[in-house]
């Protein structure tokens, strides 16, 4: 049986889907990737002062997640992008765990 | 071309990164740029939209009249816990009065914490009103948030909440801007609600009664130097004379500053989520940008203007970099005073969600200097000498430094207080610690002044971005920088725009079919870029045409600006994109150059009067219309006389006029393409 047509990928299809892929992770990937850093600065910045360990974690996050988002789209294959967003969140849930 | 599933060089993904995030809600980012940019000059903007109070004569403090002012604040505000007179400045020639009534009632904060806050206005020195720098978090998803507009109760609440901020100067993003009406300019008689207020307005003093519960933010003077926003009741008169000057309700520059964080007419908390979005991504195309224009430090240092050919590039690249210190700041800034509503895990993960800990903590460090004293309950007749403690005042800072602004704690009391503030803001990092000399209401002796707030690191750096992204400076150079680079992100981001249909009409192969894509960015950037230009010239012109009398006349104000842009958007539309680009500039360029007619023509001071009596607010303003008139009328000239080359649709804009001709972008970031390749 032929394959239809709408199912074979041209290459500006697969563009298309590298790059909703991309898109997706940077935006869903990247936030939650801010929040999960902004909680553990949050939580683990050894400030006396805790609002001022609020604040910095709130400015690493915006950092976090623009570094996120720009790595979503210049990692070499949608692979290394996911990982280089999931292994950094997993340290954040770490260290959030550490510090319960 | 580049796709995104094979090997390519970085400089590729960021170039496309840097075109679709700057796309996506680049209309809108340019909206929040111009009008943030406006904003820098909101009381300017204010004052000069209410010509009622153009001919205010300033007068230094020793012929204030100041016996009559306190006389008909002893009249309308005689029970008010504190008055507050702001003097002569250079951002306001009237003298302002202020006043806050009793705390009672209050259901948010615990009394004393509020009291202080009232203490300071948004003056500084004042401990309290520091220590409440996340209060306004706690706003968000409160049931009653809907009401926040035009309802008295719960404007009035979001007004004390956005002052907490204002102290705080840790990034703060729930408060910066509950209220609507919060920003009210000076001496506006019916506070400015720029936003559903109904219809006649009450004279403010039986108008305040109602608000009294939930005021306790009210009195709060935006900024040192005493121009500021004021919320609460407000009184402008006369310096010399002590009349009292009646200014229309107006809308006010307060709405093109509400606009640019809160946008109109939807929910504000949704308005600050797209507000954020759109921050972000500006962020994320400006950073991507830097990665692809890699010769990005020998332009900075090396940029020629007038030299080799000015294409859109250029023109982007230019406006860009030149103030690239700007646009990054002021992006990151905006996301840092959104930062507790955008990044709400931090707050969780610090406090387990216990806000009560939270506002402890902020009050235990920042509280226990205020030393101001508790009303005695026995009536005394309050000092008549303001005149002698203001040269007393500056005989003690010495160096030329005047009075901002008079506070009046329990006037009437036995022991009133009488705070001075000095005008302005002494360093970027002090925050509004300014200074502050304190005297016994009754007998005028001098009090002992409330210690200056400590300030760690962290909030040093908040505060430093909070200065910078609001202007606060104590003179106007820096605060025309940052309207200069306001100019040039503005421009930025228009040149972009238009370079992603200007590189796209040259490759598409036949432009009578352009994709609906391709047409409806042209028709947005039209409407967006030109359109806005009309929609606020119409404004202004609203301002003065709209009887000064008419119920709901503030609102009026803002449905012309609305009305404008909505017409532009149709006009876009319709027209071919050349014909759309010229007339809609030339609209704007002619209703914006008309503006120092109009204020002259509708009883405001018109330019040579304002010139003449040094009154810079009013005289920047109408040279500022005169010139951007001026400069969109020549691009709309220079956009009529352009012949496309070839095929390509034009759609230059007014933002380099001179670009318009020879367009020369073929690829977004030349080089990068062939490099790359």
């Amino acid at each position: 049986m032929k394959t239809p047509d709408w199912l074979i990928a041209t290459p500006s299809a697969r563009h298309r889907v590298n790059v909703g892929l991309r898109a997706g992770l940077a935006a869903f990937g990247g936030y939650g990737l801010a929040l999960l850093g902004a909680a553990a600065f949050a939580a683990g910045l050894p400030f006396d002062f805790r609002p001022d360990a609020v604040s910095l974690a709130i400015m690493i996050a915006f950092v976090l997640q623009l570094i996120a988002i720009i790595w979503a789209f210049a990692a070499a294959t949608i692979a290394r992008a996911v990982l280089g967003l999931a292994i950094p969140a997993a340290l954040f849930g770490l260290w959030l765990l550490l510090l319960r | 071309m580049m796709t995104f599933d094979r090997a390519r060089p970085l400089r590729q993904s960021m170039n496309w990164l840097h075109t679709w995030s700057g796309l996506l809600l680049g209309w809108l980012l340019f909206a929040i740029f111009v009008t943030g940019t406006l904003s820098y000059f909101r009381n300017e903007i204010t004052f000069w939209m209410q010509p009622e109070l153009h001919r205010a004569q300033t007068a230094p403090p020793e012929r204030i009249a100041f016996v009559r002012a306190l006389a008909l604040l002893a009249r309308e505000a005689p029970d008010a816990q504190q008055w507050t007179l702001t003097l002569p400045n250079p951002r306001n020639p009237t003298l302002g009065l202020g006043w806050q009534s009793s705390m009672t009632g209050n259901r948010q904060a615990s009394s004393d914490a509020t009291r202080e806050q009232d203490a300071g206005g948004a003056q500084p020195s004042n401990p309290a009103a520091e220590s409440r720098p996340f209060s306004g978090e706690t706003t968000r998803g409160r049931p009653d948030r809907g009401e926040a507009r035009g309802e008295n109760g719960a404007r009035q609440e979001g007004r004390r909440r956005e002052r907490g901020a204002d102290g705080a100067q840790l990034p703060n993003p729930a408060t910066e801007s509950r209220s609507f009406s919060g920003e009210t300019a000076r001496g506006r008689p019916n506070r400015g609600e720029a936003r559903g207020e109904s219809g006649a307005r009450p004279p403010r003093a039986e108008r305040q009664p109602e608000a009294g519960p939930q005021r306790s933010g009210a009195g709060a003077q935006r900024q040192g130097q005493g121009g500021g926003g004021h919320r609460g009741p407000r009184l402008a008169l006369d310096p010399e004379s002590g009349e009292k000057l009646e200014g229309r309700a107006t809308a006010g520059g307060n709405f093109l500053y509400r606009f640019h964080f809160e946008l109109y007419g939807i929910d504000r908390i949704w308005a600050r989520w797209i507000v954020g979005i759109a921050t972000m991504l500006m962020f994320v195309a400006l950073v991507s940008g830097v990665v692809v224009h890699r010769r990005i430090f020998k332009d900075f240092f090396t940029f020629r203007p007038g030299k080799g050919k000015r294409s859109w590039l250029d023109a982007h690249n230019a406006s860009s970099v030149l103030s690239l210190p700007f646009h990054l700041i002021i992006t990151f800034s905006g996301l840092v005073l959104f930062g507790n509503m955008l990044m709400p895990t931090a707050l969780q993960a610090a406090y387990r969600g216990d806000s009560e800990a939270r506002f402890g903590e902020m009050r235990a460090r920042m509280t226990p200097s205020s030393g101001m004293p508790e009303p005695s309950g026995e009536r005394a007749p309050l000092t008549t000498g303001l005149a002698a403690l203001i040269a007393e005042a500056q005989d003690i800072w010495g160096g030329g430094e005047r009075v901002g602004s008079i506070t009046i704690t329990h006037p009437g009391d036995r022991n009133a207080v009488i705070e001075l503030r000095q005008m302005g803001f002494p360093s970027l990092t002090g925050g509004r610690n300014v200074p502050v000399l304190r005297f016994n209401g009754v007998t005028g002796e001098p009090l002992a002044a409330p210690a200056a707030r400590e300030q760690s690191v962290v909030q040093a750096v908040g505060s430093v971005l909070n200065l910078l992204h609001r202007g606060f400076f104590a003179t106007p150079v820096p605060r025309w920088l940052l309207f200069l680079s306001g100019v040039g992100g503005s421009l930025m981001i228009a040149s972009g725009l238009v370079m992603w249909t200007v590189s796209r009409a040259r490759k598409a192969p036949e432009p009578a079919r352009a994709p609906w894509g391709h047409r409806l960015v042209e028709v947005l950037n039209i409407a967006a870029v030109a359109g806005l230009m009309v929609a606020i010239a119409v404004h202004f012109w609203a301002n003065r045409l709209i009887p000064a009398d008419l119920p709901m006349r503030a609102d009026g104000e803002i449905h012309a600006f609305f009305i404008a842009w909505a017409v532009m958007l149709v006009h876009a539309a319709l027209r071919r994109p050349k014909a759309a680009w010229v007339e809609q500039l030339a609209c704007a360029g002619v209703l914006t150059g008309l503006l120092p007619l109009v204020n002259a023509a509708t009883g405001g001071l018109a330019l040579p009067g304002s010139i003449e009596r040094g009154l810079g607010l009013l005289a920047g303003f109408d040279l500022c219309a005169l010139i951007s008139g001026a400069g969109m009328l020549y691009a709309a000239y220079k956009v009529h006389r352009h012949t496309p080359r070839a095929r390509l649709a034009a759609s230059p804009s007014r933002e380099e006029p001179g670009s318009g001709p020879e367009t020369e972008a073929d690829t977004l970031l030349p080089g990068t393409m062939e490099e790359a390749a």
